[in-house]
């Protein structure tokens, strides 16, 4: 009877043990594939392959409204496009480069000071606009009513499209009302100098502004006939 | 003996099919109560071959270990001393010193 009851035990112990140890087994490895960086990867890994994607899609539309030749070329209809930036531009106009600082940041002082942000595109653009720049890109990005400018970790987004540091704009208009304007005392090129961002301005006789390579959609806006105040 | 395996492989099939998983912040308390476990069971086998083998003492000693295992890394968690290892030396010192019993009476017996 001792030995049986012994037995009995022995198995149901067994059992339990089993049990334990495969559940420990899966979970362990469960935890294992799903670290979180495995996770990221596989996000950037999607995103990068979105992108491609995004640009076959966006190279075939190209060709698809060549082909077709509906659009009218009207002068409105050209300054439209020329507004929005859908055609790509030229003309003169001036290349602003901008670098962080090449000074090394001290101790005392915030790192942040010395790097470039979109404050300080905001800024120059802003400067731009002001003396009737027609049309503006950075980094073969133009820019149109509807771009942000902005930070976007180390790197900065415009149009969505993510470029780094040296960050060339490209200004079409008057290129002495242009100069005059970066490099105005006191202005935005002076602020940016202190902390030892590398600004360089250069004038060009036949500058070329790509065109903006999305498409937009309006899907919240749609025309109107009512007039303000009805 | 024979028996004690297939209660073995019956256990790890359930384990492997059944749905449930341990959460992460319960997976130290297991892995501690699950070595503690194993500890009884080998203190149990070895306890058989001296022929000392009782199967009330067994059942209580294997709770109780697996508990105040659990336990003990619980409460060291929350005080912020770690005694996971702790637990994982003790009863692997035991589990190795208790093979090595095993070991022996089976080398004996031949």
């Amino acid at each position: 009877m001792q030995i049986k009851r012994g037995r009995l035990s022995m198995v149901c112990v067994c059992v339990v043990l089993g049990f334990l140890l495969a559940l420990q087994f899966r979970s362990t490895r469960d935890f294992n594939a799903n670290l979180p960086y495995q996770r990221t990867e596989e996000l950037a890994a999607r995103l990068q392959q979105m992108e491609k994607e995004n640009e076959v899609l966006r190279q075939s539309l190209d060709e698809l409204k060549e082909a077709s030749g509906v659009e009218k070329y009207s002068k409105f209809s050209e300054d439209m496009k020329m507004i929005s930036g859908q055609t790509a531009v030229e003309g003169q106009g001036i290349i602003i480069t901008i670098e962080d600082s090449k000074q090394g940041s001290s101790s005392t002082n915030d790192p942040n000071l010395y790097l470039v942000h979109d404050e300080d595109l905001l800024k120059v653009i802003n400067e731009l606009r002001a003396a009737g720049a027609e049309a503006i890109a950075i980094n073969g990005q133009r820019l149109t009513a509807m771009s942000e400018i902005r930070c976007a970790g180390p790197t900065l987004s415009v149009n969505n499209v993510r470029t780094a540091p040296p960050f060339e704009i490209r200004a079409i208009g008057n290129s002495k009302d242009l100069v005059a304007a970066i490099n105005m005392r006191g202005g935005v090129a002076d602020a940016l100098k202190v902390w030892g961002i590398v600004i360089d301005v250069q004038q060009i006789e036949k500058l070329y502004i790509p065109a903006y390579k999305s498409s937009n959609q309006f899907k919240y806006a749609a025309p109107t006939e009512k007039q303000e105040g009805e | 003996m024979v028996y004690s395996f297939l209660g073995l492989i019956i256990g790890l099939l359930l384990g492997f099919f059944v749905p449930w998983s341990i959460p992460k912040a319960y997976s130290s308390l297991f892995s501690v109560a699950l070595l503690a476990s194993l500890d009884s069971v080998f203190g149990g086998i070895r306890a058989a071959m001296d022929g000392i083998f009782d199967d009330r003492a067994f059942i209580s000693g294997l709770v109780s270990n697996a508990l105040l295992a659990a336990f003990l890394v619980y409460v060291g968690g929350n005080l912020g001393i770690d005694l996971y290892y702790v637990a994982l030396l003790a009863f692997g010192l035991r589990i190795f010193r208790n093979l090595g019993r095993i070991r022996q009476y089976l080398l004996k017996r031949q």
